[in-house]
């Protein structure tokens, strides 16, 4: 009973410690500090929304580049630490004989860096003052949010899959700055080859229109754990502007499962079997 | 224990692959299936799962001079898939008479990844080529 007590207190900010007024931080309080002033995100104005107009045209439908992807397998290799090349190594070996790793078979997101780096679906950019959101068709409805609007890294943010990204429009380019990402996520260059960045990942990018219709990303990736050196690389993707092509949902954990009807005759998902490497089995 | 075997369970810890981890669709590369070699094989579509991020269709049907059999034929997802031509979820239905050329699984089943499917009484053919629209970046 006095643990209840004692948590229902703790719930409602009251503490239990004798001294401590349940008053504290409250300005004016005698004896107590004041608390921070709350920062808040202010409504934008005609003026914020005006500017947007004047960043550069990222609308539209953007896909990778997929031979890019293959290409930079081979030209410019992340520089993977002794431990990590071994693995790559086993990786490459598994694929040549059919096996690829299944890095991504979880359906969690792909992650940063992996998402930029091979991804093979598209996205698109939706622009609002302070931020510039990055809306993938992957993963149902993959986001990445980067803040434009000055703020600076949070105090020991905690880490996520896309991490902390702060972003500052210099110019036709936006600067981006990306920290506490999970150390589980994949530094990958393909599908089947990658390592898991293994903590205190950095990552900078510049991202830009390269011609009319190639969008780039050119991203300096400091990974400590499995990186020699930072890694540079640039990603590139392509514009489509027709109305068909337009982005649909894509939610992952669909492929496990089929159309189907249930002993009452209702509509219902099916689960459908899988090889080892993401395949579905073909009926025996 | 075999050094291979051993080798191999250690990669697999590293990378958090264990059998575990297995049993799932989700995104994965196509290595599994041979891309140097074609199968041609003529038949009647039983299913079609326009499904993320990997659509399927079931085929009935049979090489030449083999027995028919279930062949399941990957893709990328619908997206992908509209985007690298005018595939539609119902641009192929159950009962379709179709001829389809594949990169069969390496290991011998009865599957692979299509390369190019043609409804036989229409005369419509589809490929499965993403590469194909990216001639915008070489301009």
């Amino acid at each position: 009973m006095r643990n209840v007590r004692r948590e229902v207190m703790a719930l409602l900010g009251i503490s239990l410690l004798p001294g401590v007024s349940m008053a504290q931080g409250i300005p004016g309080t005698p004896g107590t500090k004041p608390a921070a002033k709350p920062v808040i995100n202010p409504p934008p104005t005609a003026k914020d929304w005006a500017d947007i107009a004047k960043l550069p045209d990222w609308s539209g439908v953007w896909t990778h580049v997929r031979s890019d992807q293959d290409r930079q397998m081979k030209t410019n290799p992340p520089p993977w630490n002794e431990k990590a090349a071994k693995v790559i190594e086993w990786q490459y070996a598994e694929e040549r004989a059919g096996r690829p790793p299944p890095l991504f078979q979880n359906c969690l997101p792909e992650a940063m860096p992996a998402w930029m780096l091979v991804t093979h679906n598209a996205m698109e950019f939706a622009f609002y003052p302070g931020r510039v959101l990055m809306l993938g068709e992957s993963d149902s409805a993959r986001l990445r949010r980067i803040y434009t609007d000055g703020r600076g890294h949070t105090d020991d943010p905690d880490p996520t899959f896309h991490g902390e990204s702060i972003g500052k429009w210099d110019g036709e380019n936006l600067q981006v700055d990306t920290i506490a990402m999970h150390p589980q996520n994949y530094i990958a260059i393909s599908e089947a080859q990658g390592i898991p960045n293994g903590g205190d990942m950095h990552i900078k990018e510049r991202m830009y229109l390269a011609k009319p219709d190639v969008w780039a990303d050119e991203m300096t990736i400091t990974a400590p754990k499995v990186l020699t050196k930072p890694w540079v690389t640039t990603r590139i993707y392509y514009r489509q502007r027709l109305r068909r092509l337009d982005i649909v949902e894509g939610t992952c954990l669909e492929g496990y499962f089929k159309p189907a009807a249930d002993k009452d005759g209702y509509p219902t998902w099916e689960k459908v079997s899988h090889d080892p490497y993401g395949n579905r089995t073909p009926p025996k | 224990m075999k050094t291979a075997l051993k080798q191999t369970l250690c990669m697999s810890a590293l990378l958090g692959l264990g059998a575990a981890a297995y049993p799932v669709s989700a995104h994965h590369s196509t290595t599994m299936f041979a891309h140097d070699k074609v199968v041609s094989i003529s038949g009647v579509v039983k299913e079609v799962h326009w499904t993320n991020p990997h659509v399927a269709i079931y085929v009935e049907g049979a090489a030449k001079g083999d027995k028919p059999a279930t062949w399941v034929l990957e893709m990328t997802s619908p997206g992908n898939l509209m985007r690298a031509g005018t595939w539609k979820r119902n641009s192929f239905k159950p009962g379709d008479k179709v001829d389809v050329d594949m990169a069969p699984l390496r290991e011998g089943g009865k599957g692979g990844a299509l390369k190019k499917i043609t409804n036989t009484e229409s005369g419509m053919s589809l490929n499965a080529n993403l590469r194909e629209q990216e001639g915008v970046v070489e301009k």
